[in-house]
């Protein structure tokens, strides 16, 4: 359905062409690779910054001039040229492999979530539970890699990684259900385009606060860092990790970051709506770099949870607060108060 | 020149069923069951892929997130729950007459396949059926016109867990 | 389709980003290759069997990745199908729910973690 120039002169306007199409833009440009790199590039510097600053220092200050933002740049290349140690009969394929099917796996979503009225690659009629069921393959890859290392400690950290996920999924998804029942559709675009008189933070506030807990869970970040836990299991399991797969897993994991917090900020915080002087897209940005705050704070404050606090808290109140929160919604969407919003 | 940018279905179909059949061969043959896991949850992906082909996207989402999230890390974790030693051989190849039991299935798969195509006549196509299932129809059909396969799942899925749990406490 | 075909175009390209670099297969070094454990020597095998004990955990997961998948395909049709079929999606989690609070009874009167 594209014709090929023949003609040698044409080339360069074919290129041109789809260069410039709206696919490739937002296949390759924005919300696509180049953003995506550059964003969790800047989140792992964002974070070193705001951990710092939580904790009287300073943080990265010599990579590039203001402040240290170079910083990913020279992590990134000091670890490409770092040995890749494979431990004593691990298994080499997996220990190899894996991190690249996680970053494979970290971008994957973002194929459906919308940063603006028409930055969306590809929507997904699903879109909902396309994000829900590859963040799923998650623990499964995080336990072969830890078990494919073959060491101790990972192991461990990869046992306790599993069941936090597992444990805290689940709520996730019934919070989740809120937002659905709210919006009455599975497609990231319409969710937001439900929120433009109200965002659904207001009406779903408990399961705003679940969905939270359950995506600090998920990201293993403090205080949920048993699967990471420093003092313990030295660095959980990826301790085997070097090198260049060290900063594949690096890179899966600020995606991850960043593709919560965008989820957040879609499903709760009304995407891309905002007054108009700024562009839609820059208003998601915004919101999302506002939750990816509150998400990377408490890791300089809080102290680690306990496991079976854990797992009593994931699998016992949070998922009974977000069916409790289903039903409320059900309540508020039957009773027709929301109405004057349009939902 | 002309180059049709869209992908015929039939390429993608046989790109995925290679896909899938390749992993199902890797998730029997293989030696570590851990590989063996693996070659499960490719072939599931590969299975999803086939509900995409077939106009059913809600039910390729349902089978990743159940199978390829839920099932293959069940799988994973009963593995590591049988103790095994690094490189242990179990039994040699050939002495279980494999080969002969292989090509005895495989011929009586052709046949049967054959039998029906035959049958069938000149109305076997190899593109998808119509109609497509959006969301939005499955959803309501599901629950509506389904009320008693909705019980008998919920039923199922308890039994499932009640047995698994008197299993675990009987561990002790 | 075109979005299928989109999405794996999407992420192949990113497949290739973190391995610019091919590092050479080594020979095994058993000094050098030895797992980290802070300095001192492991012992004992690494991959140790698990306990059956927390076998509940995954099989409660598996059973409600079903459930909120059928939640979802309820979720989004509440409003336009009767009442009745409300109603028995909630008699559908009132009869896992009884098998849930077991499991979590069970699972959290040890102190096996």
């Amino acid at each position: 359905m594209v014709n090929l120039p023949t003609n040698p002169a044409d080339i360069l306007p074919f290129i041109i062409s789809i260069i410039t199409s709206h696919t490739f833009i937002t296949l390759v440009i924005f919300p696509g690779l180049i953003h995506l790199v550059l964003a969790s590039s800047f989140l792992t510097w964002y974070e070193r910054k705001l951990l710092a600053r939580i904790q009287l220092r300073i943080g990265p200050l010599y990579a590039g001039w203001p402040g240290g933002i170079l910083q990913p740049i020279a992590d990134g290349v000091k670890l490409i040229f770092k040995e890749v140690i494979v431990p004593y009969k691990a298994d080499r394929t997996l220990f190899t492999w894996i991190p690249l099917a996680l970053v494979f796996l970290g971008t994957l979503p973002f194929a459906v979530i919308p940063f603006g009225q028409n930055w969306v690659i590809a929507n997904l009629d699903v879109g909902l539970v396309f994000v829900f069921a590859t963040t799923s393959i998650f623990p499964s890859m995080i336990i072969i890699f830890a078990w494919a290392s073959n060491s101790k400690y990972p192991f461990i950290g990869g046992l306790r990684s599993l069941f936090q996920q597992v444990a805290y999924e689940i709520p996730m998804w019934i919070s989740a259900l809120s937002v659905v029942i709210l919006a009455r559709s599975l497609n990231l675009l319409d969710i937001v385009n439900a929120q433009a008189k109200i965002w659904f933070i207001i009406p779903a506030f408990l399961s705003f606060i679940v969905f939270f807990i359950c995506v600090m869970a998920e990201l293993e970040r403090l205080p949920f860092d048993l699967p990471e836990a420093e003092p313990e299991l030295v660095a959980g399991w990826y301790t085997e990790a070097s090198g260049v797969i060290f900063m594949a897993l690096f890179l899966a994991l600020y995606l991850k970051l960043y593709l919560m917090s965008t989820l957040v900020t879609v499903l709760f915080l009304g995407g891309w709506w905002g007054p108009a002087f700024l562009p839609q897209p820059v208003w998601t940005i915004l919101k999302t770099m506002v939750v990816a705050t509150f998400i990377i704070i408490p890791r300089g404050i809080y102290p680690r949870i306990r496991v079976d606090m854990l797992i009593k808290l994931g699998w016992t109140r949070l998922l009974i607060i977000a069916l409790g929160n289903v039903f409320l919604t059900l309540l508020i969407v039957n009773s027709g108060v929301l109405s004057a919003w349009g939902l | 020149m002309e180059v049709a940018l869209a992908v015929p279905p039939d390429i993608v179909f046989i790109i995925l069923a290679t896909i899938t059949l390749l992993a199902a061969i890797l998730a029997l043959q293989a030696k570590e069951l851990i590989y063996g896991a693996i070659g499960l949850g490719i072939s599931f992906i590969g299975i999803a892929g086939f509900f995409i082909l077939l106009d059913a996207p809600y039910l390729a989402m349902l089978q990743i997130a159940i199978y390829v999230g839920a099932v293959v890390v069940l799988i994973l974790f009963t593995i590591m729950l049988v103790r095994r030693e690094v490189g242990e051989e179990v039994i040699e190849k050939g002495e279980r007459g494999e080969g002969a039991a292989g090509l005895w299935i495989a011929g009586l798969l052709a046949v049967s396949i054959a039998g029906v195509a035959a049958l069938a006549g000149p109305n076997l196509a190899s593109t998808p059926p119509p109609g497509q299932l959006p969301v939005s129809a499955l959803g309501p059909v599901l629950v509506t016109e389904y009320p008693v396969p909705l019980v008998i799942l919920a039923l199922l899925l308890s039994a499932a867990l009640l047995g698994a749990l008197m299993l675990a406490k009987v561990e002790r | 389709m075109i979005w299928a075909v989109l999405i794996l175009l999407f992420t192949g390209p990113l497949l290739t980003l973190p391995y610019l670099i091919v590092f050479p297969k080594r020979k095994e070094d058993h000094f050098r290759d030895m797992p980290f454990e802070s300095g001192q020597v492991p012992q004992g095998e690494a991959r140790r069997r698990l306990s059956m004990q927390y076998y509940p955990y995954v099989l409660m997961f598996v059973v409600f990745d079903v459930v909120g998948m059928f939640l979802f395909a309820w979720g989004i049709s509440f409003t336009r199908i009767p009442i009745g079929s409300s109603l028995m999606v909630l008699l559908f989690l009132i009869l896992l729910g009884a098998p849930l609070g077991y499991a979590l009874r069970l699972a959290l009167r040890r102190e096996n973690w």
